[in-house]
């Protein structure tokens, strides 16, 4: 049940991208219409296609066939797109020979983000993940959760429109985990819109508006929670869990939710 | 506009390249200790160069005076456009943490970037050394201006050149991205081609020294007249000027004028490169069409001879491991800068030489394998599967075993059977025999050696060459094994000549001196093994 929805307020805005490597189809005419404000939360098994939809969309793959439109913009006008998102890939993209500070401050300069306000916008945020006390120590140095952290800061630096975040609770402690969340919900709260891919189901039941679920390249199940697990034949009382277990399990099973 | 914004950010992510090499450099206290022996080995050269290159400035009245001066002013722009190819094929085709760059500025300046923080890169490995022999040029010539017209020379070339040579080094790539054969192919032409190189520059030294080389023709055929007449600018204002000449001017326009149209050509290229997956791919990592190199069939047996023990098993995973990676071997390239000189020795050795030369050299080579293969790094090879290994009822001394096993059964065949082929080029059978047995009683020796001190100084750091990640041996540990094996084995070798040729009678000082030689072999080994054992069974993660 791909969206359709052609609403001029739509943050992000896909239209049948299909994507194959050699003989393998890994998108299969996945169509996304998300609404500026939403969190989004984007699940599917291994291998769906999460990760392949997640770099069309930011304009870092291209799609074999199809489009995308991010805040209006066409994702191949990269330098009028960069504004507008920030991406946490699953692999934070920091450098070990950088501490956090230096970190930041280097993607503030290429953000152009004026120098007064880039130092107070990263002191803010240090301090909100509790990592002022180590913001000078190489990034080298830290654990798992402090570089999750660093990075997150750095993707949300320039206040982006469309936020996308691939795993960022992963491996994470139950502390750390609830900062990125509750973040998440400050991000969205500010008027941005989150797309979000995750295997950690209560977090997407926690902060997601809307639930795509991605399988074999498809999208086979979208709308509220509520409604995704009400069509996943689960008898209406099940966790997001159960509905995804049956909307990704077997495809005879889908019939009543894709098509809806 | 965007230009400017471009270079700003180019120049910002260049900034931040170079400063992150230069941390990487002083990262580790190895890499400073190899840092300081390159420098004093490379600076202690220099140094006393220098007294010569002072006297040549103070001679020095023309520019035809500098010897194959347009040959060298050829050479340059040509070597460092080769230069930044290579470099780009090998490591700055792609920008580390590229989901955060190219989400954050255009591809152009990512691109001038990478440039910039290279062109900073090669100013401290190689202009650092030449602007020292430059200023004791000039010092010598007496004209201090040439410093300055020196790099106003230099750095629109370097400039051009990197550009140009990024730019087909990024073309290489997408080729190579849309022709995984070809890559593969021409993987294997550039390793034999680079191992030829190293052998050919082996010899360049001497014959350059022996007037053997046909320079003067070399000169007449290769020089580009304008490229030097350019070069040669850099002489301006001092009593080694070179008249006016037109071709000189055209040239650094040329110059000019191609610095922003190689800019744009190997943006495109990289955006090509950056923004394409490969032909394979996606989330699940390969496709159905490169399953059936990455697929095996059946489960792990281990062949016979070797499954009767724990070691054996472990020696045949290092083989199978082996054979599926072989580039986790590329440290064994040191070699070959050991084999120049004895190439030349075996090309130029009279025909009753030859057979017994390379009896020994086959013997000798049996022996670097078996102990270089595996053993140089044997904790940092296996320090990922020590949560499994060691907590297995396998013992650490089976999977010490299991690392000399895999070496000896590399390098004895080589070390028995060259010896025994030479036989056909007129070696005595009994040489033959004899230099076959000391090779596989040295592969035995080194085997053990090499585990005790790749035990001693393990590397942890994954490495990614030739598509591989792995880790390779320290560099000083792979010299000290070279330095103990080789006149080890060289000793062993010469008194098996000597002796099976009758040149050596029985005497106490021979009996003394040949019981000692083993003793002392044995005994490191031994003990270098030993040693291997005891830092597996009490190895602890920090």
């Amino acid at each position: 049940m791909p969206s359709t929805n052609a609403d001029a307020d739509v943050a992000v805005e896909a239209t049948d991208l299909r994507k194959s490597y050699g003989s393998e189809v890994a998108l299969d005419g996945v169509s996304l219409s998300i609404p500026s404000g939403t969190v989004y939360g984007f699940l599917g098994p291994n291998g769906a296609g999460k990760t392949t939809t997640m770099r069309i969309l930011t304009g870092l793959s291209q799609p074999t066939s199809g489009s995308v439109r991010i805040c209006g913009l066409d994702v191949s006008d990269r330098r009028k797109l960069a504004p507008h998102v920030g991406y946490l890939p699953e692999t934070p993209p920091l450098y070990d020979e950088f501490s956090a500070r230096e970190q930041l401050d280097y993607v503030a300069d290429l953000r152009d983000i004026p120098s007064e306000t880039a130092e107070a916008r990263i002191d803010d945020l240090l301090d909100q993940f509790g990592l002022v006390g180590d913001a000078n120590k190489r990034i080298g140095t830290y654990s798992k959760g402090m570089k999750q952290k660093t990075a997150f800061i750095q993707s949300v630096l320039h206040e982006p429109d469309v936020l996308f975040l691939d795993e960022p609770t992963s491996g994470l402690d139950p502390r750390a985990a609830r900062q990125i969340r509750t973040s998440i919900g400050d991000v969205a709260d500010a008027g941005a819109t989150v797309f979000l891919s995750t295997h950690i189901l209560p977090v997407v039941e926690a902060v997601a508006d809307e639930v795509g679920v991605l399988f074999d390249g498809r999208v086979v199940a979208e709308g509220t929670p509520d409604e995704v697990k009400s069509r996943a034949q689960t008898g209406g009382e099940g966790s997001l869990e159960d509905a995804f277990l049956a909307v990704t399990s077997d495809e005879t099973q889908l019939s009543g939710v894709a098509d809806e | 506009m965007s230009l400017r914004r471009d270079v700003r950010h180019g120049l910002r992510i260049g900034r931040a390249e170079f400063v992150r090499s230069l941390r990487g450099y002083a990262s580790e206290t190895r890499r400073i200790i190899g840092l300081l022996l390159l420098l004093l080995f490379f600076g202690g050269s220099l140094l006393f160069s220098l007294p010569a290159v002072y006297v040549v400035g103070r001679g020095a009245q023309s520019v035809t005076e500098i010897p194959f001066f347009d040959l060298v002013a050829t050479a340059i722009p040509v070597g460092l456009a080769l230069l930044a190819t290579f470099r780009t094929l090998e490591r700055i085709g792609r920008v580390e943490n590229e989901s955060l760059v190219l989400t954050t500025v255009h591809p152009r300046a990512v691109v001038i970037g990478l440039i910039t923080a290279e062109i900073c890169r090669i100013g401290l490995w190689f202009g650092l050394p030449l602007a020292v022999v430059a200023a004791t040029f000039t010092a010598g010539l007496g004209a201090p201006s040439l410093l300055l017209t020196t790099a106003v020379v230099a750095a629109p070339l370097a400039c051009c050149t990197t550009v140009w040579g990024y730019a087909v080094g990024v073309a290489v790539l997408r080729a190579f991205k849309r022709l995984p054969g070809v890559r593969r192919t021409l993987k294997v032409v550039g390793f034999v081609a680079m191992v030829g190189l190293v052998l050919v520059s082996q010899s360049f030294g001497r014959l350059l020294a022996e007037g053997s080389l046909p320079l003067e023709w070399l000169a007449a055929t290769l020089t580009v007249g304008p490229l030097a007449d350019y070069l040669a600018l850099a002489f301006v204002g001092t009593p080694l000027a070179r008249p006016f000449s037109a071709a000189a001017v055209v040239t650094f326009a040329a110059i000019v004028a191609l610095t922003p149209v190689g800019l744009a050509v190997a943006t495109r290229q990289a955006s090509a490169l950056w923004f394409t997956d490969r032909a394979t791919g996606g989330d699940r990592g390969s496709s159905a069409a490169g399953a059936k190199a990455t697929d095996s069939t059946g489960g792990f047996s281990t062949p016979k001879p070797l499954a009767g023990t724990n070691g054996g098993h472990v020696a045949w995973g290092l083989l199978v491991r082996g054979v599926r990676h072989p580039q986790k071997f590329t440290h064994l390239v040191m070699l070959v800068f050991f084999l120049g000189p004895l190439g030349t020795t075996i090309v130029q050795s009279s025909a009753d030489g030859l057979g017994p030369l390379l009896a020994a050299s086959g013997a000798g080579l049996g022996t670097y394998l078996a102990g270089a293969t595996f053993g140089l790094n044997p904790i940092g090879d296996d320090r990922p599967q020590f949560p499994m290994l060691l907590l297995t009822p396998t013992a650490p001394r089976e999977l010490v075993r299991g690392r000399v096993l895999a070496g000896v059964i590399l390098g004895v065949p080589v070390a028995a059977a060259l010896p025994l082929a030479t036989v056909a080029l007129g070696t005595s059978p009994l040489s033959a025999v004899g230099f076959a047995l000391v090779g596989v009683f040295m592969c035995v020796a080194a085997a053990a050696f090499a585990v005790g001190i790749g035990a001693a100084y393990p590397i942890y750091e994954e490495r990614e060459f030739w598509g591989a990640t792995t880790v390779v041996p320290s560099t000083l540990v792979l010299m000290a094994f070279m330095f103990v094996v080789g006149p080890g084995t060289v000793i062993g070798l010469v008194a098996t000549w000597f002796g099976v040729t009758g040149h050596l009678s029985a005497t106490p000082l021979l009996a003394a001196g040949l019981g000692l030689y083993l003793l002392v072999t044995v005994g490191v080994s031994y003990g270098s093994y030993r040693y291997a054992v005891r830092r597996y069974r009490t190895y602890t993660f920090e």
